[in-house]
């Protein structure tokens, strides 16, 4: 099987985020970037299906240059073949684009499944797997949590979830597109060691220019949340903490 | 239609209406008053009978029939929605910010040129402008984006609207086919799994305490489990821990997981992200716990702290026993 995994980077949400002067983007010089964790269960669902039934593994990684660093490490887990397009994003994401750009790149390419995170923590404009699929006219389900595959019959068995448990199974015939919520098992752990020697003889194919004019939408505020809606702080250490729960807990007849 | 029309698309599963859809037309209600538009819901199913007298408080139920809409699939709704939406030309199109409004809410982004505002909390329609608020960065930012184009689609994140108003009979109610024959599709439904019958359905215990990405390992679920034991409740988790394998799918709390609204929730290490809050935010009492300052739980917890966590477990788990002798 021919499989893309497409992954982009994205904000690192656990560092504080800066709002730029202008308030309208975050302040692109205070942003650390990670790999989108959904795109890296991406990548673990399409190495499980490489297990099983052979095949090939093409991974794009969209980004600045922490974008390579994320193609070494497919690399050192499984995947064959890394592609790199540079994406300079500003401080606020468009993923419609984004999947433009991505289209003029991928639809010259054959494959069975493209698969990539459903979401990331800067979307807002809709899901680049979507948008890429509705570019591509090739079919298109998300927030699946298995991807199974029958070659013979060029079709994909997924699972999308739904509230409360409950999941749908569906079947779509390949080529498709597909967003991954979580891969059948947590994604793989790579030592450093490997990714480092990976990168000394990984041949990285460099693709697209300039990104197209089209565009999702121009946010025109951003804020941070206001502290007055912000819950009322527990002073001290652990003991007085645990103690003023403790009252709350007695307060409210739960203890 | 005109710029002040509003649509919302329903969804439902299993022969019943999803509590979303009741939000999206609460929502729709208001953004049609305010516009002094028409509110106009399509429901899209292989069952219209099943539907026909549901309580929707719109103007127009338009229920469009067809063999291969019984349950979600967004090839076939997209090929139904498509073409309407364009002849309908509202001013907006609501969907949820669920599994089956994302699959949908990007193709009909480009299908009808629209602007596409997704994780919306709030709709306004100050001075006949279209406006949405939408959580950005696992919710530590908040966006205000304008819907540019002449039609625009927001994808509205659940529990922001009331259901209440959302449900009234309907003015008018109407079948048809769908515009375009749906031909060869290359989606197909199969069938749904039920989640697995559990030892504690936690949607029914008092006390949740619940573990996110902070707990930072497997091994340091003991003491938690613990500290649940003694308050007589149970553990949950947020979407991360379960991904790790450390708590099993049945407690996992949030969008795709479970709804849940205990007298006490306890919130260990967890971020909230929006996904997770959708899920707890009608608990009680919420007390979050988390190193993190700017963590967006805090928007949504009552109390906070941001001791580590063990620091506080600890000695809670003692105190409540020496209580409970």
């Amino acid at each position: 099987m021919d499989l893309i995994v497409l992954m982009k980077q994205v904000p690192d949400v656990v560092e504080e985020l800066v709002i730029d002067d202008d308030g309208k983007a975050l302040d692109t010089d205070e942003v650390m970037y990670i790999p989108n964790e959904l795109d890296e269960h991406a990548l673990e669902q399409a190495l499980l299906l490489k297990e099983q039934h052979g095949g090939k593994i093409t991974v794009i990684s969209v980004g600045g240059d922490e974008a390579k660093d994320a193609l070494a490490s497919a690399v050192a887990k499984g995947a064959d073949e890394a592609v790199y397009v540079e994406a300079e994003m500003e401080g606020q994401c468009d993923n419609h684009k984004l999947a433009s750009h991505l289209d003029g790149i991928i639809k010259g390419r054959t494959f069975d499944m493209l698969l990539t995170g459903v979401q990331a923590v800067d979307d807002i404009d809709g899901s680049v797997g979507s948008l890429l699929a509705t570019h591509m006219d090739l079919p298109y389900v998300g927030g699946l949590a298995k991807v199974s595959a029958d070659p013979g019959r060029r079709v994909t068995t997924v699972e999308k979830e739904f509230p409360g448990g409950l999941l749908g199974e569906m079947e779509v015939t390949f080529p498709a597109i597909l967003g991954v919520q979580s891969a059948e098992q947590p994604p793989r752990y790579v030592p450093v060691s490997k990714v480092m020697q990976t990168k000394k003889t990984l041949e990285v194919e460099e693709l697209g220019d300039e990104l197209p004019e089209v565009s999702g939408l121009a946010i025109q505020e951003m804020v941070l949340p206001e502290p007055a809606e912000r819950a009322e702080m527990l002073e001290g250490d652990g003991e007085d903490v645990a103690a003023r729960i403790v009252e709350l807990l007695q307060e409210r007849g739960l203890l | 239609m005109s710029q002040s029309d509003i649509v919302v698309i329903a969804e439902h599963r299993q022969g019943q209406i999803a509590e979303i859809t009741y939000e999206l037309v609460a929502c729709g209600r208001k953004l049609a008053s305010d516009l002094s538009g028409t509110l106009t819901c399509l429901l899209l199913t292989s069952a219209p009978d099943t539907f026909k007298g549901c309580n929707l408080n719109v103007d127009r139920l338009e229920v469009i029939e067809d063999a291969s809409l019984g349950e979600f699939n967004p090839e076939a709704y997209h090929k139904v929605l498509a073409p309407m939406l364009k002849g309908l030309a509202p001013g907006l199109v609501i969907l949820g910010n669920t599994g089956s409004g994302m699959d949908l809410a990007s193709s009909l982004s480009l299908a009808c040129d629209a602007t596409l505002i997704a994780n919306c909390t709030e709709i306004t329609a100050a001075g006949g402008a279209l406006s949405a608020t939408s959580q950005l960065y696992g919710g530590k930012v908040m966006a205000t984006s304008q819907f540019s184009s002449p039609m625009g689609i927001a994808l509205l994140m659940p529990g922001n609207y009331a259901q209440e108003e959302g449900q009234a009979a309907p003015g008018a109610v109407n079948v048809q086919a769908p515009p375009e024959p749906l031909g060869t599709l290359r989606t197909t439904f199969k069938r749904f799994i039920e989640p697995e019958v559990t030892d504690v359905d936690i949607t029914k215990v008092p006390v949740l305490i619940a573990a996110g990405r902070g707990v930072d390992g497997e091994d340091n679920l003991e003491d938690i489990e613990e500290l649940a034991e003694a308050l007589g409740g149970a553990t949950c988790a947020s979407r991360p821990v379960v991904d790790q394998g450390w708590m099993d799918r049945a407690r996992q709390v949030g969008r795709s997981g479970m709804i849940v609204k205990p007298r006490f929730y306890l919130a260990l290490g967890l971020s909230g992200a929006p996904e997770h809050v959708e899920g707890m935010k009608d608990s009680e009492l919420i007390i979050a716990i988390n190193t993190d300052e700017t963590a967006p739980i805090f928007d949504v917890a009552h109390f906070g702290s941001t001791e580590d966590l063990f620091d506080v477990v600890e000695p809670l788990a003692e105190k409540i026993e020496e209580l409970r002798g």
